[in-house]
């Protein structure tokens, strides 16, 4: 409370207390109703100073070209690359739990064969097998050393399916990495905003340095060039599809 | 055969590190970019170069054309496999005279193929 105000709200309570020992019900009322006035007119002052920096933090925001561009471009985009992460990861677990389930049960095949193939090898070793005991002994020998190289060839190709499976970090890494660059410049943008706009700055984070600004334009000035395709971020016609679009491009270049 | 693979992604640079050794390349060197590699390509002697395009610090692109303007490396057949798929990117890596170019996702069958293509034409 300023000086002055002090002043008149003492000399307002001293009267209010001299008029209410006096018994004068006119003169109480009439204070009581200055000192509301009085205090409506303070609410109404600081409420007009709020109003004010509210009105300055939105024509700010509306001035900030780049946040009416991020808000309108940049994370309808981001959301859309997240979606597109969420499809590439969920599309390798896929891949690599069917190529795992699909071998399982030869491993366990291949397993329980070869079990059974030593224990009856060891009865045969022993000379504890009939002749026609041996002739079938034989014969499982026969066809399981015919199917083995066809059930390792099945392994061999499953593994080097869930190897494969296994580029979505690449991919969905480098677009997690782009995402992450664009959530850093909204925030400096709406720090720079805020702090600009007169609202209260104490418990805001200081702004980023000059150089990391540089760094953060620098830096999406790259993203707009480089990374991979989002399926419908960019015109169809600027991006091949497929491993033989890029084959045919490059023979039209002569290659 | 000497092969350098130049991939940020540790996780890529294990995937082609694997299907080389399937194919049967098993001298197999990694970097993680651009700058990283080329003191490699000037001390070593490697046959082959396998690098991504978009990399922190030295990207593929300059990568190659700093391999092209080396005298030692000038000849070095280069494989581009990269998730860039812009027709310009594509246009701008034959300008600079890499050999081949895949894009990811890709299959080990496309490897093999271009690694067999670009190996015939070197020694027609």
């Amino acid at each position: 409370m300023e000086g002055t105000d002090y002043e008149q709200w003492l000399a307002r309570a001293q009267s209010l207390a001299e008029n209410i020992q006096m018994g004068n019900d006119d003169a109480v009322n009439r204070i009581i109703d200055e000192i509301s006035r009085a205090r409506e007119s303070m609410l109404f002052q600081e409420l007009g100073k709020l109003t004010r920096e509210f009105h300055e933090a939105l024509n700010g925001f509306r001035l900030d070209a780049r946040i009416t561009h991020l808000a309108q471009e940049n994370i309808p985009d981001a959301k859309q690359r997240l979606n597109y992460v969420i499809v590439m990861t969920e599309q390798a677990a896929n891949r690599t739990l069917t190529a795992v389930e699909e071998v399982m049960p030869v491993c366990e095949k291949l397993g329980a064969q070869s079990k059974d193939l030593h224990e009856r090898w060891e009865k045969f070793t022993h000379r504890h097998m009939t002749a026609a005991a041996f002739r079938d002994l034989s014969k499982d020998v026969g066809s399981f050393l015919e199917s083995a190289p066809t059930d390792a060839e099945k392994i061999r190709t499953n593994l080097s399916d869930v190897l494969m499976a296994q580029d979505y970090q690449d991919i969905t890494g480098q677009i997690l990495q782009r995402v992450i660059r664009l959530v850093n410049e909204m925030e400096e943008h709406l720090v720079r905003l805020v702090t600009g706009s007169g609202l209260r700055t104490r418990e805001v984070a200081p702004p980023a340095t000059p150089q990391a600004a540089v760094a953060t334009a620098a830096a999406s000035d790259t993203v707009a060039v480089h990374g991979p395709h989002i399926p419908g971020s960019a015109p169809e016609e600027e991006v091949v599809h497929s491993q033989d679009d890029v084959d045919a491009l490059l023979s039209s270049l002569g290659f | 055969m000497k092969i350098l693979i130049v991939d940020d992604f540790a996780t890529m640079r294990r995937i082609i590190k694997n299907l080389l050794r399937d194919l049967g390349y098993s001298n197999i060197t990694e970097a993680d970019d651009g700058n990283s590699a080329l003191p490699l390509l000037q001390t070593g002697n490697f046959d082959f170069l396998v690098t991504d395009w978009n990399m922190p610090g030295m990207p593929g692109i300059e990568l190659l054309k700093a391999v092209r303007a080396m005298p030692k490396t000038a000849k070095l057949p280069v494989l581009m496999v990269t998730a860039e798929s812009k027709r310009e990117q594509i246009v701008a890596a034959a300008q600079a005279g890499v050999n081949g170019y895949i894009v990811k996702p890709f299959t080990a069958v496309t490897l093999k193929e271009k690694i067999d293509k670009i190996f015939e034409r070197i020694q027609g």
